[in-house]
């Protein structure tokens, strides 16, 4: 078997034993412990956290934007880490106490308002869209490699598969194991990488510091500093890019609802522990592909020029993997994992926005009174037409993976999360505040592209990857002037936060 | 209805009891959050072709320069290092405050 035959037989594999697993898990759960669920403990906990984080963003944007911007890159290393101390400091326990599952759930409670509620869900769903376009790179970079096509076609059926993923594994109601994903996804990644290190000469049993050498041998070889800081950007670029990806990191909706799934604070506290190490696994090794794959190119002589580094940037793993003659199943294995997060990445986001459409605009203000079946067909056809607009995009991808994905934190940072932290930590912030900050929070979302031509000043301040750095303090002066100017919220609410999410133990 | 107007949930203005232990610890860890991350930067940008500057280059750990170390590696060992510091007092004031509360819980 060639390369590409043995990664379409290793993923299908791959697929294939988690729809297996799911299903027998899934009777013996329902036997032994209800419908509920069975609960994993603090580091089943943090596995399931780690897994619903890990997409194609991790997997192979990060690789490819510290192999192409150096240390540069290392931005997205630190604000997709350091978001969770934020999250676990600021927010973890107290939306817990609040109570409310979702973001359109817990703005239209805290704020009291159905059209705060409206805003919330719409941006929501653009997160999922945007975050979507990203994976669908993923997934169609990887189609394209394993069925050596062209990228369109990559993608679109990639497209296919996901959808037909989620039709079967909604009629079989298979539930997803988080823990076995995320081992899946980690061995995937880490043994290519060990396996890499030792073809290479480097210390493979940790790669994470084999690297090292690596890159001595880059600079020593090629006279390639690989990382010399703020070589191409500022001090602001890189403080700016991290800073968005944390504060995004505590406003993405899918990783807030977290929290729920584990029975009491304490072990959702401990649980975020785990979570990060796991996630940090990951990302201590991403760095190492990006040198090997620098390392490699330099050595067979590949001129790396602008045009061609950013287009190999996305698949830079796997392309080092090939260039380095890793045998064509460990090739597979690398392909499987990465594909099997976006994947799963994709299938949740699908599912919750689609669930979205469905209770918070269809049931909540189109028609209040559909019935089950109704708002069914309806959170069906929301992942259908959600799926075509993300492919639509995802055709013609504006940047690169972990650019694509900026966007989507740099949009929960300036909306979902100055919602979240006034919400539970001011009690005076209303819903005119609160409405005030969301606009004002997509303003500064789309500020570059907007006015990027008549006003490049003061766009240059909202770089459309890291517009949070000035957008989340803009839009948390505004809801503070807006609420101060306007009515205090309800004295219910006042009184909910002060006795129960602040005085539970008073 | 006599409720005065200064609000009762404000994180720059705790209430006294769990609220303000909570705020202590939760300001604590921000700044060591804020200060290794933006700070250090702040370190490397300000001190870009002064002796500091390449002794934070030049010097090598597991044969990576000290800075590129300090971010990539460090750094995110340091917030998991944060969040197990933040779990323990949390754990604590938490135990601390409803012992407090219940007696009945000694």
């Amino acid at each position: 078997m060639n390369d590409s035959s043995w990664s379409i037989f290793v993923v299908l594999l791959v697929m294939l034993s988690f729809i297996l697993v799911g299903l027998r898990q899934k009777s013996r759960e329902s036997q032994e412990y209800g419908f509920g669920g069975r609960y994993t403990g603090r580091i089943g906990g943090g596995a399931a956290i780690a897994s619903n984080w890990m997409s194609a963003a991790s997997l192979m944007g990060l690789a490819g934007i510290i192999y192409l911007r150096g240390y540069q890159g290392l931005a997205y290393v630190i604000g997709w880490t350091g978001g969770y101390v934020l999250l676990l400091v600021l927010l973890a326990s107290q939306i817990r106490r609040f109570g409310k599952f979702t973001t359109p759930e817990f703005v239209g409670e805290r704020y009291g308002s159905p059209a705060a509620r409206l805003m919330a869900a719409v941006i929501a769903i653009a997160i999922s869209v945007i975050y979507c376009v990203a994976q669908f790179k993923g997934i169609g970079l990887i189609f394209a490699f394993m069925f050596d096509i062209g990228y369109e076609q990559g993608v679109t059926y990639g497209a296919l598969a996901v959808v037909s993923y989620l039709v079967v594994s909604g009629a079989l109601g298979v539930p997803r194991n988080q823990q076995l994903q995320y081992l899946v996804i980690c061995v995937a990644f880490i043994v290519p990488l060990m396996w890499l290190a030792r073809k290479l000469g480097y210390f493979w049993l940790l790669p994470q510091f084999g690297y090292g050498r690596a890159l001595t041998d880059l600079a020593r070889e090629f006279r390639i500093d690989f990382t010399l800081p703020f070589a191409g950007d500022s001090l602001f670029q890189w403080c700016a890019l991290c800073f968005t990806l944390m504060v995004g990191t505590g406003g993405l909706p899918h990783v807030l609802s977290r929290f729920y799934t584990v029975p009491n604070v304490r072990d959702a506290r401990w649980s975020v522990v785990w979570g990060l190490f796991f996630i940090a696994l990951i990302y201590w090794s991403a760095p190492a592909f990006a040198v090997f794959g620098r390392l490699l190119e330099a050595r067979q002589g590949i001129a790396f020029t602008p045009e061609t580094a950013r287009a190999a940037a996305d698949v830079i793993t796997l392309k080092t993997a090939l260039m380095a003659g890793l045998p064509g199943w460990l090739v597979g294995v690398l392909a499987a994992g990465a594909l099997s997060a976006a994947f799963f990445t994709v299938a949740g986001l699908l599912m919750t926005g689609a669930a979205s459409i469905s209770h918070d605009l269809y049931y909540s203000f189109i028609n209040p009174r559909a019935s089950e079946t109704a708002r069914m067909q309806v959170a069906k056809g929301g992942t259908l037409v959600l799926a075509v607009l993300v492919l639509a995009v995802a055709l013609n991808p504006p940047g690169l993976i972990a650019e694509i994905t900026a966007v989507a934190f740099a949009l929960a940072g300036n909306t979902i999360f100055p919602l979240f932290l006034l919400g539970i930590w001011w009690d005076r912030a209303n819903r005119y505040g609160a409405i005030a900050g969301m606009v004002t929070g997509v303003l500064c979302t789309v500020a570059e592209p907007l006015l990027g031509g008549v006003l490049p000043g003061l766009a240059s301040y909202f770089p459309v990857t890291s517009s949070a750095l000035c957008g989340a303090p803009l839009v948390i002066c505004v809801m503070i002037a807006v609420s101060l100017a306007t009515p205090a919220p309800p004295e219910e609410m006042r009184r909910f936060l002060e006795q129960e999410v602040h005085g539970h133990l008073d | 209805m006599s409720r005065p107007e200064k609000s009762k949930v404000n994180l720059l203005r705790p209430k006294e009891g769990h609220m303000r232990d909570e705020v202590h610890i939760i300001l604590a860890i921000l700044f060591g959050w804020g200060v290794c991350t933006f700070g250090f930067q702040f370190l490397v940008y300000a001190c870009r072709g002064t002796g500091t500057g390449s002794l934070l280059t030049r010097l090598t750990l597991f044969n990576l320069p000290l800075h590129f170390w300090f971010t990539g590696q460090f750094l995110p060992l340091w917030f998991i290092f944060l969040c197990i510091i933040f779990n323990i007092y949390a754990d604590r004031i938490s135990e601390y405050h409803s012992r407090r509360r219940d007696r009945s819980y000694e």
